[in-house]
């Protein structure tokens, strides 16, 4: 960037008000301005939920699977004791 | 080699009603003890986790030069150990599956699998995340960061591979030998930094100044706690695998007996 002659540079636009409505100036190092407090929390926050999913998803699944399982066991168990005759689990 | 065995062969004979709810109430009674001995398990990680964070935020020491981002590497690194964690639950379930043939191996293999793949995830999130702010680029190919990817894609292939591809004995051997073949990746990650340079740090492996006695402690309870949610991870996935295994044992027996859903 040129430097203006004689004295100090003016005022920039974008300090005023006007200036800033009308013109936009990138500064140089732009990627260390990232908030390292922002950063920490979504990394935090990411692997938490990751957890907390798979944590859920695991027991939510286990439960659906043991309630049916039992269903099922409980009806062949039944079957089983009352001779041949076939029963019709509500599994669901 | 064996042929694959099913979870449920120990399952009562048809017709000994007795015997059968004498190996119900066997298999209910170890089931109570396995679940208490979770919940101690569960209960004791919930622990260790709340201390970690409160130890990352108020014991570790804010590094001189990256600040309070460098806190990412209190997890991170845990994380990463996680991964190979899980990567090495999957190649012993593996290598024992073709070994023995027996679907509980198969079921750990998978669960370790699954595990690798969340810890890998949370890997590679949360390492750009301290690399935006430390090396002002999300992402770079350094030799690390590239091995790490490469692993965290075969062990989703894995996964995908389990999920979609069916659940018969070819599929499991392919798995199996995934299984195996995602392991050998493991010591290439490691050794990748001193063997092709990068600018990933080495901070705990390398011969720098390493990390001050606070760091290391908060490090240490990290690796604790990461632990402790490897082996509840593997423990419930491993619990899901053999449940959907049993259930469809049990729902081909009742199929034979002529039992049908309404």
């Amino acid at each position: 960037m040129s430097q203006p002659q004689g004295g100090s540079p003016p005022p920039s636009s974008t300090t005023s008000p006007d200036g800033r409505a009308t013109e936009f100036r990138p500064v140089s190092g732009g990627g260390q301005m990232q908030s390292g407090e922002l950063l920490l929390v979504e990394a935090y926050a990411a692997m938490w939920l990751i957890a907390f999913a798979l944590i859920l998803f695991s027991w939510s699944r286990v439960r659906k699977v043991d309630d049916r399982l039992a269903a099922l066991e409980g009806a062949m168990q039944k079957a089983r004791a009352g001779g041949d005759k076939p029963a019709s689990p509500r599994a669901e | 080699m064996a042929p694959a065995r099913s979870v449920a062969e120990d399952a009562p004979a048809a017709g000994a009603p007795a015997a059968g709810a004498a190996v119900a109430a066997t298999r209910a009674g170890q089931s109570d003890t396995r679940n208490a001995v979770f919940l101690v398990l569960l209960a004791l990680t919930a622990a260790c986790c709340i201390g970690t964070v409160q130890m990352i935020a108020f014991h570790a020491p804010v590094e001189s030069t990256m600040g309070v981002v460098q806190k990412i590497f209190y997890f991170h690194v845990p994380s990463a150990y996680a991964m190979y964690l899980g990567a090495t639950v999957c190649f012993v379930g593996s290598a024992a599956y073709l070994y023995k043939g027996t679907a509980y191996w198969d079921a750990f293999a998978k669960a370790g699998a699954e595990v690798a793949v969340a810890m890998g995830v949370m890997v590679c999130i949360s390492g750009p995340l301290w690399a935006a702010k430390a090396w002002g680029v999300y992402w770079t190919w350094d030799p690390r960061l590239t091995t790490s990817m490469l692993s965290l894609l075969v062990y989703v292939a894995y996964v995908v591979l389990r999920a979609f591809s069916g659940n018969g004995e070819s599929e499991r051997k392919f798995a199996a030998a995934l299984g195996i073949l995602g392991a050998a990746n493991l010591p290439i990650i490691h050794y990748s930094v001193k063997k092709w340079g990068g600018n990933h740090p080495t901070v705990i492996t390398g011969n720098g100044g390493g990390i001050t006695p606070d760091m290391r402690t908060v490090l240490m309870m990290g690796f604790l706690t990461f632990t402790l949610l490897t082996v509840v991870f593997v423990w419930q996935r491993l619990r899901v695998e053999l449940a959907s295994r049993r259930l469809e044992d049990a729902e081909h027996e009742a199929l034979a007996m002529g039992i049908t859903e309404e």
